[in-house]
């Protein structure tokens, strides 16, 4: 029987993304090339399955579901969305899963050298991240999640999470079955973050594959992530690490680790830091670096989100804690010329009709 | 739907009187000069800045050889892949131009693989070609100046008007087989840095501070200005209108003398020029100085000299900042592609060409036609020397070669001709800016550049109808700053010596003219114009805020009002109509207000 618990550090890397989903499978291939991860495990997509079997939530999800063409109204698909959601998070875990993960969770705790540690809870479903379907930012995601019980309870929300309307809507749309993509959920060690954000090894409005553009907030990245800050903008040429540009953004919103709910939440930013520069160039060339070295192992422009510790020294790594590839809709179509030729420019710039 | 401003008010069986419409008797290339007719309401055309006065039945030789025939030749020859160049259709004396498109995607992708023969070695080796053809303009004008016209018979001079007439048409040749490509591959330039992330207010500066043949003369009449001060002559200045002031200083003698000796020394080395571009109507300031004396007279008005050499460091400084801070966001890659960009444009410089070739051939290359045509007015005992600008080719052919006579017929013609030259002198300020199917947008890169038909031009002008009175004006940021005065609206360089210091620059378009003028404006607004036309280049090397293409700045601003010039922005603000400030509008004001 697979297994129902993969540690990042032990699983093959081969069979890393089949068992953990996309986004955890990844993590487990990056440390071999020389990139930092977070510690951490994976509840792998068999963990999911035998759950839903178990609990015959397999009849009960199809039953609610049944019906809904890739025509379906909004209303419609909300209303079987929470149906399926109500049983996903009434059906206790078997006893035996959940001590296998609280017990992973003990461990990972131990080897962070702490009680009740921090983690972060990411849902990893198989085949999210897909060159076709990204599912960008519609799994949940729970940061600062802290002692066992709480794991459980988070783990079983981005279980629910592949039944949100969004989502639900989205396999919809995109003419997927749930069952093609079961849920894996990764509990990783939570960096304690100074700062983070997403780095691309590409311009994600041009296309051009000659920079890194990173956009990074204080704190963690979850507002940067899902558009609730305008963040730093830094733009790093990749043939010879210069900075282009740094814009300092008027970042009004950080995310950081609220000790009385523990857990990562949104707040307003203090105004000593909302006009602050985030990175200084050393922090940059890390994140640089580390972006460079997934693209080089993918060999294609990546999407990465890292974080950088607050007990980071200089000439440390930056720490990743997803990766993807990025599909460049600009390149490609109308690419800029790479030397001088003045009639193709003319033709290009001048003459345009 | 596209808005059609008819053409009907121009369609008339009387034109010029004695001449009927239809035209076509001059050769043409691809599409002659003509007056309008119904089916021109199909096409877009705008009214160019260059003749704001009109053109006299001679000067329109200018609009056969130098516009139609030059621009269509050049971009045949170039060839220009989407146009065939620009042709011109006449409302009363005032030209309209339209570049004529290629339409058929086939040719247009020929004519492109063409140009990648024809345009690289062009740039490459622009210098000696430049320098060839400057060559054989000066030694055409060397020919001209030392003809003795009043030793020749009337038919030796008939035959020199002739020989003036090919020189003027095969300067105008050249002048567009040079500025085509320059203007292209600038363009293209431009369109890089654009793509590159390069702020368009930027780029203007990358190729600015190099020294051209107008400058220096700009650079001479501050001089003569400093010498005049210098020579304690600023109160006969001050006392006398610009066109008493020579008799004035003549009739003082002593340092004025001395002055007026070394003003014409100026003359002679920088004099040989009309007051605006082509037209055989204007006098060389040999023939008349008033606007020497009258620039020299604003000048003196100022407290100090312009410090041409301050200017001009600044200039080169604020280039090379320019390019170092451009360079410094670009990856190594994209610095390749600007670097060869910022080479081939520089070699071959289209901001400093725009303003050094004037010098050989917009302000001067019509003078001999004019010299001849006022040597058989002279010799056929018109008695007024203009009389003969009046006529058209075939007539004064027919009266050089004595197949007809200058009677009173003749002479009654060209008295109605003059008339009707002052009738559409007067329609002037209300004429529209454009006619005819006003598009979207324009792509030729001539009509974006030098005529500043661009998005907001077009918008302004499609707007204008709704009668909405704009109190901020946008138009192309051409010269960065902001200036704040007097707006005063001149539709005609002649006005320029009602400018005082510290006022504000409104018009159609400057042309190299103009150019001492920005030494003393606080800032220029022109209807017209993009980043590469006269006030944005002189506007850059003068760092005088200018804001070009504004649409309907001559109508939206009044003479007298107080505005705001933004050219970072682009932005003209109106802050006070001159109804709404104390004193009026003062019509040529003795003192200066705001600023």
């Amino acid at each position: 029987m697979p297994a129902a618990i993969a540690w990042l550090d032990a699983i093959d890397p081969q069979r890393a993304i089949r068992a953990c989903g996309a986004k955890m499978g990844r993590l487990a291939e990056l440390p071999p090339v020389g990139v930092r991860v977070p510690q951490g495990f994976a509840v792998t997509a068999d963990a999911y399955r035998r759950h839903c079997a178990k609990t015959d939530l397999d009849e009960v999800i199809d039953a609610a579901l049944i019906g809904l063409g890739s025509d379906a109204e909004a209303a419609g698909i909300e209303t079987a969305a929470q149906a399926v959601q109500a049983e996903l998070t009434s059906r206790e875990m078997g006893a035996d899963l959940a001590g296998l993960i609280t017990g992973a969770y003990e461990e990972l705790s131990s080897r962070c050298l702490g009680i009740n540690f921090p983690v972060a809870v990411r849902s990893s479903a198989i085949g999210e991240d897909s060159p076709t379907a990204s599912f960008a930012g519609i799994f949940d995601t729970y940061l600062g999640v802290c002692g066992g019980d709480q794991v459980l309870e988070a783990v079983r929300r981005c279980w629910a999470s592949l039944f949100s309307a969004r989502a639900v809507a989205y396999r919809l749309r995109a003419g997927l079955h749930h069952r093609d993509m079961p849920m894996a959920v990764g509990v990783l060690e939570l960096i304690n973050a100074q700062a983070s954000g997403v780095a691309f090894s590409a311009s994600p409005v041009t296309g051009k594959t000659d920079r890194v553009v990173i956009e990074t907030n204080w704190g963690w990245g979850e507002a940067v992530v899902a558009g609730r800050v305008t963040p730093d903008h830094v733009e790093v040429g990749k043939a010879d690490g210069r900075i282009l540009r740094y814009q300092v953004a008027a970042k009004k919103v950080i995310s950081a680790f609220d000790y009385a709910a523990g857990r990562v939440v949104e707040s307003d930013m203090p105004a000593q830091l909302a006009d602050r520069r985030v990175l200084d160039d050393e922090q940059i060339a890390a994140v640089v670096d580390a972006v460079l070295a997934i693209e080089r192992y993918y060999g294609y422009p990546v999407d990465v989100e890292w974080v950088l510790d607050k007990y980071r020294r200089a000439g440390e790594p930056a720490c990743i804690v997803q990766a993807r590839p990025v599909t460049l809709t600009n390149a490609g179509t109308n690419p800029m010329p790479t030397t001088w030729d003045p009639a193709a420019i003319a033709t290009k710039y001048a003459f345009k009709r | 739907m596209a808005t059609v401003i008819p053409v009907d008010q121009f369609i008339s069986d009387e034109w010029y009187p004695g001449f009927k419409p239809g035209y076509g008797h001059a050769p043409w290339y691809v599409d002659p000069v003509r007056t309008f007719c119904k089916e021109d309401q199909k096409a877009f055309w705008f009214l160019d800045f260059h003749w704001q006065r009109g053109l006299t039945p001679m000067g329109l030789i200018f609009m056969e050889d130098g516009y139609n025939w030059s621009t269509q030749l050049a971009a045949e020859q170039m060839p220009l892949p989407p146009g065939r160049g620009l042709t011109c259709r006449l409302g009363g004396t005032h030209p309209y131009g339209s570049a004529i498109p290629v339409d058929d995607p086939r040719e247009i992708s020929q004519r492109a693989r063409r140009l990648e023969h024809t345009l690289p070695g062009l740039l490459r080796d622009f210098e000696p070609i430049w320098g060839r053809m400057r060559e054989e303009i000066k030694q055409g004008w060397d020919y001209f100046c030392d003809v003795d016209l009043s030793a020749l018979s009337l038919a030796e001079l008939r035959g020199n008007l002739i020989q003036a007439r090919r020189y003027h048409k095969r300067a105008w040749e050249i002048h567009f087989q040079v500025m085509y490509p320059l203007l292209a591959n600038y363009t293209g330039f431009y369109g890089v840095c654009t793509e590159l992330g390069l702020h368009p207010a930027q780029i203007g500066r990358f190729l600015q501070g190099y020294d051209t043949k107008i400058m220096e003369t700009d650079r001479e009449l501050w001089r003569l200005a400093a010498a005049a001060r210098a020579a304690g002559l600023e109160p006969v200045f001050a006392g006398h209108e610009a066109d008493g002031i020579r008799a004035a200083l003549a009739a003082r003698g002593g340092p004025a003398g001395a002055w007026l000796t070394r003003l014409d020394d100026f003359l002679q080395v920088y004099g040989w020029r009309t007051e605006g571009p082509a037209d055989i109507a204007l006098p060389s300031w040999i023939e008349d100085p008033t606007p020497v004396l009258g620039m020299i007279k604003t000048f003196l008005e100022k407290d100090t000299d312009h410090d041409f050499e301050a200017a001009r460091a600044a200039a080169v400084e604020e280039r090379e900042t320019a390019v170092d801070a451009a360079r410094s966001v670009l990856t190594l890659e994209e610095q390749r592609l600007f670097d060869g960009g910022l080479a081939s444009c520089r070699a071959a410089n289209f901001p400093w060409w725009q303003d050094d070739h004037n010098f050989y051939i917009d302000l001067r290359v019509i003078l001999p036609m004019r010299w001849a045509c006022h040597a058989i007015a002279d010799r056929i005992g018109a008695g007024r020397q203009d009389d003969t600008l009046y006529l058209f080719w075939e007539e004064i052919m027919d009266l050089s070669s004595g197949r007809r006579r200058y009677d009173a017929g003749l002479r009654g013609l060209v008295e109605q001709r003059k008339q009707y030259f002052d009738y559409w002198l007067q329609q002037r300020p209300s004429l529209p800016k454009v006619v005819g199917t006003i598009p979207e947008s324009v792509n030729d890169p001539i009509l974006i550049e030098i005529f500043g038909l661009n998005s907001h031009f077009l918008q302004a002008v499609a707007a204008a109808g709704s009668g909405s009175q704009a109190k901020v004006l946008t138009g192309v940021p051409a010269s960065k700053g902001v200036g704040r005065g007097i707006a005063r609206v001149l539709h005609d360089p002649g006005g320029l010596h009602r400018l005082s210091p510290g006022e504000v620059l409104v018009c159609e378009s400057t042309s190299p003219n103009w150019t001492p003028a920005f030494a003393k404006i606080a800032a220029c607004v022109c209807d017209g114009g993009g980043t590469l036309s006269h006030a944005a280049i002189v506007g850059r090397e003068y760092r005088v805020p200018t804001v070009t293409g504004v649409g309907l700045a001559t109508t939206l601003i009044s003479d007298g009002d107080e505005v705001e010039v933004d050219g970072t922005s682009g932005q003209v603000t109106v802050l006070r109509p001159a109804a709404a400030r104390p004193g009026g509008v003062p019509p040529a004001p003795a003192g200066q207000e705001g600023g």
